[in-house]
C-alpha cells in the first residue's frame, strides 16, 4: 500500500497549498509544521474533504481525485475525535465495523471495554480519541490520517497515548500520515518527518536527519535548534575533513565541509564550502556542553570548540534546563542541560562557564534559501 | 451622578459608589421584569378571558353542531397533510440552504421567506392567479375531478404556501448546528451521503426540525387569510369562527374559538412529546 501525491495544489483564499510531491510507503510519516502551514489541508485533500485544483493522489494504484469521500477507503481521525454524540462508544465503532469480531478486537487493543456503553459526552479526552481511532480502524482503511489527535489532551495522557500509538502504528501495514505541530510527538512517532511551511514541503527525511541536518533555517528553528547564526567559511582544516567557520568573533571548527542540508534537502544544493562563502551555522542546544572554567581539558574535549562565557539567563523546563551563555563578541549560545549537570555546575545568572561544541555537532546550511 | 464629594474618607467612598451601582442595576432588572411581565399578561389575559366567556357545556354543545365538527375535521386533516407536505419538500431545501456555498443561497432564502412577509390575503390572491378555476392549471385539475379551489386540496395549497417556510427556515438552522466534521467522519467511514444524512445529520438536527414542523402545524391550523381566498369551502375552523362571528355575533364565535385553541394546544403537546430528545 503506497500513497503517491504529485503536483498537488489547492488555493484557498490567500493561502496556496503546494505544489506537493510526496510518496508514503507503509510507514508513519509525521507531518510537522506551524499552524496555518497547510498540514490539515494536506489531510483534507487526501481524505476528499477538499478537492485539489491540480495534481493527483494515488493510493494503492487508485486515483483518488474526483472520488467522493466514501469511496476512498481513507481513514481519518479528527482533531477532537468527531464522535457521533448521539451514539454510545460501541455504536460509534460498530457504525463502520465490518464484523462484530473486529469491534471486540479493537476494543481490546485500545482498552475500551469499560467505556463502550457510554456516550462521547461522558468520556475523557483520551478515551474519546481511542474510540475515534477504533472507529476509523474498524472500517479497515487503506491509509490512516490523523489530524493532531493528541493536541487537546493533558500532558500525561498525551504522553501515554503517544506511546500506545507508537505500538499500534507498528502493527499496521498501511501508510500513516500523522499531522502535528509538536516536534516531540512527530519525532517519537514518525519513521520520517515532513516539515511543512506555507503550504510547501520544506524537508522530508528521517527524524535524525531532519533534526541533525536541517535543510533550512526554518527547519532548524522549528525543530528546536535555537543556535542559528550567520557565518562565513574561513578556511579548510589542515590535513583533513572540515572547515573553520567564523561567527562574529568566534571561530568554530566543523568536522565536515559538506554544506548540503540532507539527501532529501528541499534546495538540493550540496557541495564543498568555499572559503569566503556565507553559511548558516546550526548547533542544537542538546549538543552544547558546559563545564567549569577551571576543569582540566581532557582528551575528548581537546577536539571540541571551546569558548568561555557568562550565563545570561536560565530556564527550568522540567526535564532539562535551558541555559543561555554569552560568549565572546556578544554571541549567545543556548545549551540544554540535564538537572544533575545543572546542579553539579551550580549554574546561576552570571556564572562563568566553559562551553564545548563538538565539531560534528555543527551543521552548515548554504545561503541559497528562497527568500520569504 | 452627583459631583464627587471632596475630602471624604477613603473608607466610605467605595462603599457608597458600590451601593449606588448595585441599586442602579437592580432598578434596570426590575424595569426589564415589569416590561416582560406586562407582555406575558397581555398574551395570557385575553386567552383566559376567552375561556371564561363560554361555559364548558356551551362548548361541548357546539361540538354537536355538524358544521363545527366538519370544520374541526377539515382543519385537523388539512393541517396534518400540510405539515407532511411541508416537511417532505422543506427538509431537502433546508439542507441545501444549510450546506450550499453559492452566492445563489441568499436569493433562494429570500424566496423562502417571501410567504412569511406577504399578507396572507395577498398570498391567496397570488395562489388564485395560478390555481384559480379560470387558469390553465386550475381548469385542467378541475376538469380532471380535482378542483384546486373550494376543496380540501385548495385548503392544503393555501396552508402550505403560508406554513411551509417555517419548516425550511427552522430546519436550516438545525442543520447548520450539526458539525460538518461529523458528516465528513461518517462519509470517510464509507457511508454514502444518504446514509450519513439518515444516521448522523437527521438525528442530530431532529429536535430543531421538529420545532419547525410544530410551528408549521400551528400556523396551518390557524391559517385564515389565504385559505378564505382560495377555499372558503370546506370551512376550516378559523373560517368557521369568522362565519359564526359574521352571522350570529361574537358570543357564538367563542365556543368555536375555544375548541380551536384546545385542539391546537393538544396537537402541539403531542408533537412536543414525540420531539423529546432522548440523549439530552
Amino acid at each position: 500500500m503506497t500513497l503517491e501525491l504529485s503536483g498537488l495544489t489547492n488555493a484557498y483564499g490567500e493561502f496556496t497549498f503546494g505544489p506537493v510531491d510526496l510518496t508514503v510507503e507503509e510507514e508513519v510519516l509525521a507531518v510537522l509544521g506551524p499552524s496555518g502551514s497547510g498540514k490539515t489541508t494536506l489531510l483534507s485533500l487526501v481524505a476528499g474533504i477538499a478537492e485539489p485544483d491540480a495534481g493527483s493522489i494515488v493510493l494503492d494504484g487508485r486515483e483518488l481525485v474526483g472520488r467522493p469521500l466514501e469511496d476512498r477507503r481513507v481513514g481519518m481521525v479528527f482533531q477532537e475525535g468527531a464522535l457521533f454524540p448521539h451514539m454510545t462508544a460501541r455504536e460509534n465503532v460498530e457504525y463502520a465495523a465490518t464484523s462484530d469480531e473486529r469491534v471486540a478486537e479493537l476494543a481490546a487493543t485500545l482498552e475500551l471495554e469499560g467505556v463502550l456503553d457510554r456516550r462521547p459526552a461522558t468520556l475523557s479526552g483520551g478515551e474519546r480519541q481511542r474510540v475515534a481511532l477504533a472507529r476509523t480502524l474498524a472500517a479497515d482503511p487503506d491509509i490512516l490520517l490523523l489530524d493532531e489527535p493528541l493536541s487537546s489532551l493533558d500532558a500525561p495522557i498525551r504522553k501515554r497515548l503517544r506511546d500506545e500509538l507508537h505500538g499500534l502504528f507498528a502493527s499496521l501495514d498501511i501508510p500513516v500520515l500523522y499531522v502535528t505541530h509538536d516536534q516531540r510527538t512527530a519525532t517519537a512517532l514518525g519513521d520520517r518527518l515532513a516539515i511543512v511551511r506555507d503550504g510547501e514541503l520544506e524537508q522530508v527525511g528521517t527524524p535524525s536527519a531532519v533534526l541533525d541536518r536541517p535543510a533550512s533555517r526554518f527547519v532548524a528553528r522549528f525543530t528546536g535548534t535555537e543556535n542559528v547564526f550567520e557565518g562565513t567559511v574561513a578556511e579548510s582544516v589542515g590535513g583533513g575533513e572540515g572547515v573553520w567557520v567564523q561567527v562574529g568573533d568566534v571561530r568554530f571548527r566543523t568536522s565536515t565541509s559538506d554544506v548540503s542540508g540532507s539527501a532529501a534537502s528541499a534546495s538540493g544544493v550540496s557541495g564543498a564550502a568555499d572559503p569566503g562563502s556565507s553559511v548558516t551555522v546550526c548547533i542544537h542546544p542538546s549538543r552544547v556542553e558546559l563545564e567549569p572554567v577551571d576543569a582540566s581539558v581532557d582528551g575528548g574535549a581537546e577536539q571540541a570548540n571551546t569558548v568561555t562565557g557568562t550565563v545570561a539567563r536560565w530556564l527550568n523546563e522540567g526535564n532539562e534546563y535551558r541555559v543561555d551563555v554569552e560568549v565572546e563578541g556578544g554571541l549567545t549560545l543556548t545549551a540544554s542541560v540535564r538537572p544533575p549537570t545543572f546542579e553539579r555546575l551550580g549554574i546561576d545568572t552570571g556564572s562563568e562557564l566553559r562551553v564545548l561544541v563538538p565539531p560534528e555537532s555543527i551543521h552548515l546550511i548554504p545561503e541559497t534559501e528562497r527568500p520569504r | 451622578m452627583a459631583t464627587e464629594p471632596t475630602g471624604s474618607t477613603d473608607s466610605t467612598q467605595p462603599t457608597k459608589s458600590t451601593h449606588a451601582r448595585r441599586l442602579g442595576s437592580a432598578d434596570w432588572l426590575s424595569i426589564a421584569l415589569v416590561l416582560g411581565g406586562l407582555l406575558l399578561v397581555y398574551y395570557f389575559a385575553p386567552l383566559l378571558s376567552l375561556f371564561l366567556s363560554a361555559s364548558p357545556s356551551e362548548v361541548l354543545g357546539r361540538l354537536g353542531d355538524p358544521s363545527v365538527r366538519s370544520a374541526a375535521t377539515t382543519s385537523l386533516l388539512s393541517a396534518s397533510i400540510t405539515t407532511v407536505v411541508a416537511t417532505v419538500f422543506g427538509l431537502p431545501l433546508a439542507y441545501w440552504l444549510a450546506r450550499a456555498e453559492t452566492p445563489w443561497k441568499n436569493g433562494v432564502l429570500a424566496v423562502v421567506v417571501l410567504p412569511l412577509v406577504l399578507p396572507p390575503t395577498v398570498g391567496g390572491v397570488v395562489l388564485l392567479t395560478v390555481f384559480g378555476p379560470n387558469t390553465l392549471l386550475g381548469g385542467t385539475a378541475a376538469a380532471a375531478g380535482l378542483p384546486l379551489t373550494r376543496s380540501l386540496a385548495g385548503v392544503v395549497l393555501a396552508q402550505t404556501f403560508v406554513a411551509s417556510p417555517f419548516v425550511v427556515v427552522t430546519a436550516k438552522a438545525a442543520f447548520e448546528s450539526v458539525d460538518r466534521t461529523l458528516e465528513h467522519a461518517s462519509r470517510s467511514l464509507g457511508k454514502s451521503r444518504w446514509a450519513t444524512a439518515r444516521n448522523v445529520t437527521l438525528p442530530l438536527a431532529g429536535p430543531g426540525i421538529l420545532a419547525g414542523v410544530t410551528l408549521a402545524f400551528a400556523r396551518a391550523m390557524g391559517e385564515f387569510g389565504a385559505t378564505m381566498m382560495v377555499a372558503y369551502y370546506p370551512r376550516t375552523m378559523p373560517v368557521e369562527i369568522w362565519v359564526s362571528f359574521q352571522s350570529l355575533g361574537l358570543d357564538s364565535a367563542y365556543p368555536v374559538a375555544i375548541l380551536l385553541v384546545v385542539i391546537s394546544v393538544a396537537a402541539l403537546l403531542v408533537l412536543n412529546t414525540v420531539a423529546s430528545n432522548p440523549w439530552r
